[in-house]
């Protein structure tokens, strides 16, 4: 206690003035360059906030106060567009906060250097240490940046769009409004949404389930085909699946509906034969199972052949010896697989099986593409349809209905949900824990 | 005894007979599964009419080439080769920086251990969940304030940031090279940038090929961030342009596919052994 008191007492005058006015320190550690870049840093923040910056943050919090009276030619607040300068405004304080941070911990530095007697690092050995010594810092800070403005910030912008009244009626340049939670009181108590969002949930979940096993082991089961020892000219029957997965899924997608709508050809032949009734349909307004099966279909089609890949890959690194001593203990092909090949593979791909579930849960283009028009099942659903996932309805709100706060809303439910499941599987998957393995 | 084996012998021959005719009838069913879609498309691209209601059944009953100089010529109702060019550009160049991205982030969180590493790991995990066209309202808000709006720029912006976060792959796989073969590189006193670009990329040679694949095919067939941030025609990609059309023209849709197509496929063929390598690479993991 009385250590770090004495500590406190010996804390050099550059870290103080380093802490009162970013560079000072610097400066009198005789680090001219650095002082002075880290002067104008200081200098061009604070005159950003005087001019824009300060007026940014209050609107977040009033998100406008005058609205817009066009026949008067009174232009207003544009609530949105606030919202948005003001989240950049906060990222860019976080970030000038990290540089005021690390400006003190190099001032530290430097006066303990001087302390030692050492010499003080020049400008060029600075950005060289910078260049070599931290090779991190130098690869992250631009994909970081990157990822800040075009990942982080939207989720942001969506997360705080929930908490407000905007869409519907309420757009620009009307004014826009925190209402708290009531969007999200709004969507699991008001019955039609409540109603809809577990009908929605629970085709999704059926969906994401099946789909992803479906792709999982038709894949495995591809390239164990694929495996056979009889089978020959391999390279070539490889083509094919390369064939389905090298194509755009839009494409895949489009095409089969083409393929299967009513006026398609393959509606038409089976009329022809009479498998089929007249109102029977792919595609169609009421269509719910068939539809349904036609996606898992579609997704197959368009998935089974990446897990081929990644089966194939997985399965020429099996220890063969397994398999011989498993059949010298009679041990049939069957045995084999279920006790040496699926344990195997499962183990391998745990973190490509999440992905895939989240991927197949968020699968917003199959039905997108598969149902050409925005029809809406008005008598069961608030604007959705029998096929839709959870993904589309939000879509629907979104683009179709403009009802962006309920779509947000939804947005981040959902968010939470995968997060908390995909969290949950990571942090117990081998790869997260045992990291290091190889190493 | 002799006998019993021969017995024995042939019923193992007829077992492997009926597994070899089982094992060639799947792989001959699911290959015209595959291939049979992509025929139907190439052949209706060659319709001599347009709508998909001529088709005689499956296949058209006139063949020309009149769908695909329309699609080259036509300028005014469906500019296909303005489409092409702007889906080239947007391709090419992400391709070049995501890879670029990708390779340098994977890298660094898999051989450097620094301050709040795996807390960036978990935020990436769960930033991935969110994809980018969940908050399309955001990005356009977004997007409009940046003026980004209707210019490739933007798209390229968006698919570079989008393709660095899914690094962890790329990870997997430089956590396979043992840092054995660094410690004699930095002992010989080379500095960082040239263990990666002498070391680290000579032995990653099939997780570039995949990287970069997968980096120019997700601007090349996407579809949603185009459909958002794209609506003035004339900067259109292939994708939306080909959505746009509708039945009557649905033998340009298949002209207009093929062309998109074709050079993906053959890429992916050539590049098959490099694909399987990195996508097992990246994936394995004890």
């Amino acid at each position: 206690m009385k250590k770090s008191g004495q500590e406190k007492n010996r804390l050099p005058y550059q870290v103080k003035l380093s802490c009162a006015f970013m560079g000072l320190g610097q400066l009198f550690c005789r680090q001219f360059g650095k002082g002075l870049l880290l002067m104008a840093v200081e200098i061009g923040f604070v005159l950003f906030l005087i001019f824009a910056g300060v007026e940014n943050i209050v609107g977040i919090f009033t998100l406008g106060t005058k609205e817009a009276v066009p026949i008067m030619g009174i232009e207003g607040d544009n609530s949105v567009k606030m919202l948005a300068w003001g989240i950049t405004t906060v990222f860019l304080c976080i970030l000038f906060g990290l540089v005021y941070y690390a400006n003190i911990r190099d001032a530290a530095y430097t006066a303990e250097e001087i302390r030692k007697g050492n010499r003080v690092r020049t400008f060029s050995e600075s950005c060289r240490t910078l260049i070599y010594g931290k090779f991190y810092f130098l690869t992250l800070s631009v994909p970081i940046l990157f990822v800040c403005v075009f990942n982080i910030m939207p989720i942001v912008f969506t997360a705080l769009v929930a908490f407000t009244n905007y869409g519907g009626e309420i757009v620009p340049p009307k004014l826009v409004d925190w209402v708290g939670l009531a969007n999200f009181g709004l969507i699991f108590t008001v019955s039609e949404y409540a109603v809809t969002i577990v009908k929605i949930f629970g085709w999704n979940l059926l969906w994401a389930v099946v789909a992803t096993a479906l792709n999982y082991f038709g894949g495995l089961g591809l390239a164990l085909l694929y495996n056979a020892k009889c089978l020959r000219w391999k390279r070539f029957w490889r083509i094919f699946p390369v064939l389905a997965y090298a194509i755009p899924g839009f494409i895949t997608l489009t095409g089969f509906r083409f393929l299967f709508s009513d006026g398609g050809p393959v509606v038409g032949m089976l009329r022809e034969w009479g498998w089929i009734s007249e109102q029977f349909t792919f595609i169609g307004f009421d269509s719910k199972w068939s539809l349904r099966l036609l996606g898992f279909f579609a997704c197959a089609w368009i998935s089974v052949p990446s897990v081929m890949f990644l089966a194939t890959g997985i399965l020429s690194n099996v220890n063969r010896d397994m398999y011989e001593a498993a059949s010298l203990d009679g041990a049939n092909a069957w045995q084999c697989f279920v006790h040496l090949t699926l344990p195997f593979v499962l183990f391998a791909t745990m973190p490509v099986l999440l992905n895939s579930f989240i991927g197949n849960f968020n699968n917003f283009s199959i039905f997108y593409f598969l149902r050409p028009e925005v029809t809406y099942d008005t008598v069961n659903y608030f604007y959705a349809n029998n096929t839709d996932l959870l993904i589309n309805w939000i879509f629907n709100l979104t683009v179709d209905k403009k009802l962006y706060s309920l779509g947000s809303a939804l947005s981040m439910v959902l968010f939470l949900f995968m997060a908390i499941v995909s969290l949950v599987v990571y942090m117990r998957s081998p790869s997260y824990r045992k990291e290091d393995t190889y190493k | 005894m002799s006998k019993n084996s021969s017995v024995k012998n042939r019923g193992m021959r007829g077992r492997t007979l009926l597994q070899s005719v089982a094992v060639w009838a799947l792989v001959i069913a699911v290959s015209l599964i595959f291939a049979f879609p992509c025929v139907w498309l190439i052949l209706s691209a060659f319709n001599a009419e347009g709508s998909l209601l001529t088709l005689d059944g499956f296949f058209p009953s006139a063949y020309s080439l009149d769908t695909y100089i329309k699609l080259f010529t036509e300028k005014v109702e469906h500019d296909y080769v303005r489409w092409f060019s702007n889906t080239l550009f947007v391709a090419a160049i992400s391709c070049v920086i995501s890879t670029v991205c990708v390779l340098l982030v994977s890298y660094t969180m898999s051989r450097y251990r620094f301050k709040s590493r795996k807390q960036m790991m978990k935020a990436t995990l769960l930033l991935n969940i969110f994809p980018n066209f969940m908050n399309m309202t955001a990005l356009f808000v977004i997007m409009t304030q940046f003026n980004l709006l209707n210019n490739l720029w933007g798209l390229i912006l968006l698919y570079s940031s989008g393709a660095t976060m899914g690094f962890l792959v790329q990870k997997g796989f430089f956590d396979t090279i043992p840092s054995s073969i660094y410690d004699a590189a930095i002992l010989d006193g080379a500095s960082d940038l040239r263990v990666f670009v002498s070391i680290t990329l000579p032995l990653s040679k099939p997780m570039i090929v995949f990287t970069a694949l997968t980096a120019f095919t997700w601007p090349w067939s996407d579809f949603m961030l185009p459909k958002m941030l794209l609506p003035d025609k004339s900067q259109w990609t292939v994708a939306i342009g080909l959505n746009w059309l509708d039945e009557s023209q649905f033998s340009v849709f298949a002209a207009g596919s093929v062309f998109i197509a074709v050079p993906i496929v053959i890429l992916y063929i050539l590049l098959s052994g490099y694909l399987i390598q990195g996508s097992a690479a990246g994936a394995v993991k004890e």
